[in-house]
């Protein structure tokens, strides 16, 4: 199944997916909140959220308010840090483009056998996984008092 | 009817069990508490469908559920390093007693939990 193949690339990689995406974000001059964070606070549970990913990869499931519980600890982290709302979409939206050019990288060679068909599913599941934090966030930033 | 003031009443009330049961965590007192955190998370999957479904607001945020390797998260409750230790201690022993992680036994039923040891029998009608 090429959801558990593309499961399995991207959960041997968290540690390097994680590392750019940090990079991606210190170097984004459009992300201010982040100055005050440390590494870690930055970093903090972005494994856990490619984890998450990776789950539902596996067994093939749409991401929806149940089951994009690490997204949701971002949101309500990120809100509780004082970072802008604006901000924090361009943090999940830099983790979005860092996972697809990565999965487009590895999936480039041809060794992996991965055509357009068995990718699709895979980038669909991340894709609305990223709209559920942002879905969430948007919540969190225009209702929460 | 169901009022948004009921919804925001239904977030304080799990919001408070929630940070009860991550206190008797951070205190070590782990007996039972996966199943009341199983309990807990049918009460957090309600409170987001009734927020997906457009008619109740999140004036009051839920606490997230998970809390798996998330210091930040815990400090900004208000557990100080011993207390985080603990809590990530209540994971070790939910693999250790039912020998799968915590988010696995959420899914599972209740009653393939509450042992308080490996091999422990769950509680079970008398008849």
């Amino acid at each position: 199944m090429a959801n558990e193949k593309l499961s399995a690339l991207v959960e041997g990689n968290i540690e390097q997916i994680t590392g750019m995406w940090m990079r991606a974000v210190r170097d984004d001059t459009r992300i201010d909140s982040d100055a005050v964070l440390s590494s870690l606070e930055l970093r903090d549970h972005v494994p856990a959220i490619l984890e998450e990913i990776c789950a539902l990869l596996r067994a093939d499931e749409t991401p929806d308010p149940t089951n994009t519980l690490e997204g949701r600890v971002k949101v309500y982290l990120r809100f509780q840090q004082g970072y802008r709302g604006r901000e924090l979409a361009r943090e999940v939206s830099l983790l979005r483009t860092v996972i697809l050019d990565f999965l487009a990288d590895r999936c480039g060679a041809p060794s992996m056998n991965v055509n357009l068909k068995a990718y699709y599913p895979t980038t669909r599941i991340i894709n609305l996984y990223m709209d559920e934090i942002l879905i969430n966030a948007i919540s969190a930033y225009s209702e929460t008092i | 009817m169901f009022t948004q003031e009921d919804f925001e009443q239904l977030i304080k009330n799990y919001n408070e069990d929630f940070l009860y049961l991550l206190i008797r965590a951070s205190q070590n007192s782990y007996e039972c508490l996966i199943s009341s955190f199983m309990m807990l998370k049918d009460l957090y999957n309600a409170i987001v469908k009734f927020q997906a479904s457009e008619k109740y607001f999140f004036r009051i945020l839920p606490y997230p559920l998970s809390f798996r390797a998330n210091d930040d998260l815990l400090r900004t409750m208000g557990f100080d390093e011993e207390g985080i230790r603990n809590i990530y201690g209540f994971l070790e022993f939910v693999k250790q007693t039912q020998g799968k992680e915590f988010e696995e036994c959420l899914q599972d039923s209740v009653y393939n939990l509450c042992k308080r040891d490996p091999g422990d029998q769950p509680w079970r009608m008398r008849n």
